[in-house]
């Protein structure tokens, strides 16, 4: 069942990483580079949508079906709407699909509604650029007739008042009558939210100001941190504005539909649940590998690199169940980040360290514009080529980020390096392969290996857990 | 402590006078005047907001001929003052709160200690919030808090709108509401406050 690699996308022209040429190989291009679908590991993975033989015709399909059970009479045709996505939805497979459903929105609510001013805003994480390199790259200015734009927390600010205290939105995202939260379900930094309020969570960080991001990272604690979001979705000014909710259904292996729902609660527990079956074998098979060299190699910042829809912060922190609540404190976050003093030593005990089955990084190709030093003090990495560490040297995000890193003048050689100091040829890439893990011969037959044991075991024993700490009773969905 | 490499340089013939810059600079060195965005290099630590929210994309990083160092100094700082205005503020001295700039506790406590008033002028003096400009403002303006200060907003701009709370607020009837559903109050800040409290390895 190992076949041969799955070719990652291409490298992305942007402002936040190199030039897409200077990208001259990638990991799925080494010698002894197999891929291992999803599938292989887990058959009973549920059945995707896209990728496809029926294309984006499939989202298309799915996002109008979906759309059909949500009630939109509240919109009028005089009203003004404002579609909200987020930049992280582009990262998901090209981000075509994630494009054609805000497309797909767009055209629903207009048929039905007969409203014309539907906008399109777009919050970013901290390249605040981002967004609006997406909104080009995909047509959807024009889609949206001008009105689309990129929104950043540092922009304008609306004062919002919650159960806890007043927090802050940003203020273009609000500016219309009507909200329409357009999202997805990847699990993405689950390291931070823990899988707690997944889907509420864009309302605490893609659409709110510095302030209320500055609340949920430094204020509250790693697990009660996920309340900043429900606090300001839950706040009367966001209840007036709430039409409904549209999300891209992701898993390891692809997109597995589109869910619509007027009442976001009701789709944040199926999210939950999905997100906690689907990602939960993925994540627990990768914390069963011993030893590995990790290969980033994908056109978003270090931490968000992904490998069969895992991030690699999330690999960094897969010597803990990161789904496991009882477990206050991954291996990475940035309240963990803070409890190191400047001897590299915790300052206080318990604090878990970073995966020890990472025995070495290669930065063959991933962007700044998210604080990364982290990992490199605390895991041995190898930058390959010159202009990719003068871009992390120029980056204010990374300004020590090289203080602890090799350079590598090519990837072979990187690999040939690491290889000999680790003493491992166990490969893992993180190159956004779709559907599959890009892996070195021995790491695949490992994990084949593996996989069966791990989904017996989050099946009968991690699920139901996972569930019961969110307040979700595992007979819902057929789970005892 | 931030390392300062890059300034902002403007192409006037671009630029249409539109302040966004002004409003997001978290050091207030780029001024819009007589319709123009003026940069003040001395006090510009290469943040690149201006760069990243101009609408015009008027706006560049240069690299600095010399590079220099923003850093608050704790010699000759009270350190019993330092570990004390911490804690108020519920926090390490030795912990960090710019992910970017690795700027700790103490460093902030230490300019707030030697007169800075506001989060532009610790930023000026430490480099904090000039990284990624999003995650370090509430231990700022809680620093500045608990050391009685209450800091004004720059006139008409973004910098920051206001301290929020702390799980040190939550209120008992919110925590009893949301008891079943993943949110870890009491536990998460029993987990802070064994940081706040660690020993005298912080306060060294």
């Amino acid at each position: 069942m190992l076949r041969a690699p799955v070719m990652p996308l291409p490298p992305r022209r942007s402002q936040y990483g190199v030039a897409p040429e200077l990208v001259r190989k990638r990991a799925a291009e080494l010698p002894d580079m197999v891929s291992v679908l999803v599938r292989d590991l887990f058959p009973d993975a549920a059945p995707v949508i896209y990728p496809g033989e029926n294309g984006l015709e499939m989202i298309r399909e799915a996002t109008r079906k979906q759309m059909e059970k949500v009630d939109l009479s509240m919109i009028k045709p005089g009203d003004s709407v404002n579609v909200l996505g987020s930049h992280h939805g582009f990262t998901l497979l090209g981000g075509a699909p994630y494009a054609e459903m805000l497309r797909t929105i767009r055209d629903v609510v207009r048929e039905r509604t007969g409203c014309t001013d539907i906008r399109l805003r777009v919050g970013v994480g901290l390249r605040f650029r981002e967004s609006e390199e997406y909104i080009k790259a995909f047509g959807l200015d024009e889609y949206y007739e001008g009105k689309a734009a990129g929104v950043a927390p540092v922009d304008e600010g609306v004062a919002i008042e919650t159960e806890i205290g007043t927090l802050y939105g940003i203020k273009r995202i609000y500016d219309a009558r009507w909200i329409i939260h357009a999202h997805n379900s990847d699990v993405r930094e689950v390291h931070f939210h823990r899988q707690v309020d997944r889907a509420v969570k864009p309302f605490g960080m893609s659409y709110a100001r510095i302030e209320t991001r500055s609340t949920y990272h430094q204020n509250l604690g790693p697990r009660a941190a996920n309340f900043v979001a429900r606090a300001i979705f839950d706040s009367p000014f966001v209840q007036e504005k709430f039409a409904c909710a549209v999300f891209l259904m992701m898993s390891p292996s692809g997109v597995v539909g589109v869910d619509a729902d007027n009442d976001l609660y009701a789709l944040n527990d199926r999210v939950t649940y999905l997100g906690c079956r689907d990602y939960g074998k993925m994540m627990t098979l990768l914390g069963e590998i011993d030893e590995a060299i990790t290969i980033l190699d994908f056109p978003s910042p270090v931490p968000y690199v992904f490998a069969a829809g895992v991030i690699f912060a999330n690999f960094a922190g897969a010597n803990r169940d990161l789904f496991d609540l009882d477990d206050p404190l991954p291996p990475y976050t940035w309240y963990t980040e803070a409890f190191y003093g400047e001897d590299g030593q915790p300052l206080i005990e318990g604090v878990p360290p970073v995966n020890p089955a990472i025995k070495v990084v290669i930065h063959n190709y991933a962007w700044g514009g998210y604080p990364s030093a982290f990992f490199t003090e605390h895991i041995p990495t190898i930058v390959v080529g010159r202009e990719q560490a003068e871009l992390l040297n120029r980056d204010p995000q990374n300004i020590s980020y090289t203080k602890h890193t090799l350079l590598a003048e090519d990837l072979d050689t990187a690999v040939r390096f690491a290889k000999r100091v680790a003493g491992t040829d166990k490969i893992l890439a993180f190159d956004g392969a779709s559907g599959a893990l890009n892996v070195s011969r021995s790491l695949g037959e490992y994990l084949l290996q593996k996989a069966p044991l791990v989904s017996r075991r989050v099946d009968g024993e991690l699920l139901p857990k996972w569930l019961k700490q969110r307040g979700i009773d595992p007979s819902r969905f057929k789970i005892c | 402590m931030r390392a300062v490499t890059l300034y902002a340089v403007v192409d006037v013939d671009k630029c249409k006078g539109c302040t966004r810059c002004e409003r997001v600079c978290p050091v207030l060195a780029i001024k819009v005047e007589n319709k123009k965005a003026v940069v003040d290099p001395q006090n510009c630590l290469g943040c690149a907001n201006c760069e990243q929210r101009c609408p015009e994309m008027a706006i560049t990083m240069a690299p600095l001929e010399q590079s220099r160092v923003v850093h608050e100094s704790l010699a000759e700082v009270d350190m019993a003052a330092v570990i004390d205005l911490c804690r108020r503020a519920h926090l390490h001295p030795k912990q960090i709160i710019c992910y970017c700039t690795a700027t700790r506790a103490g460093e902030v406590a230490a300019a707030v200690l030697r007169g800075a008033k506001s989060p532009e002028e610790i930023s000026r003096r430490t480099g904090v919030r000039t990284g990624c400009k999003v995650e370090c403002i509430q231990p700022v303006l809680r620093l500045l808090h608990a050391a009685g200060i209450a800091p004004e907003r720059p006139a008409r701009g973004y910098q920051w709108y206001g301290l929020t709370p702390t799980v040190w607020d939550i209120p008992e009837e919110v925590k009893k509401k949301y008891a079943q559903r993943g949110f870890y109050f009491d536990e998460d800040r029993k987990l802070l406050d064994s940081l706040v409290g660690a020993g005298e390895k912080g306060g060294e």
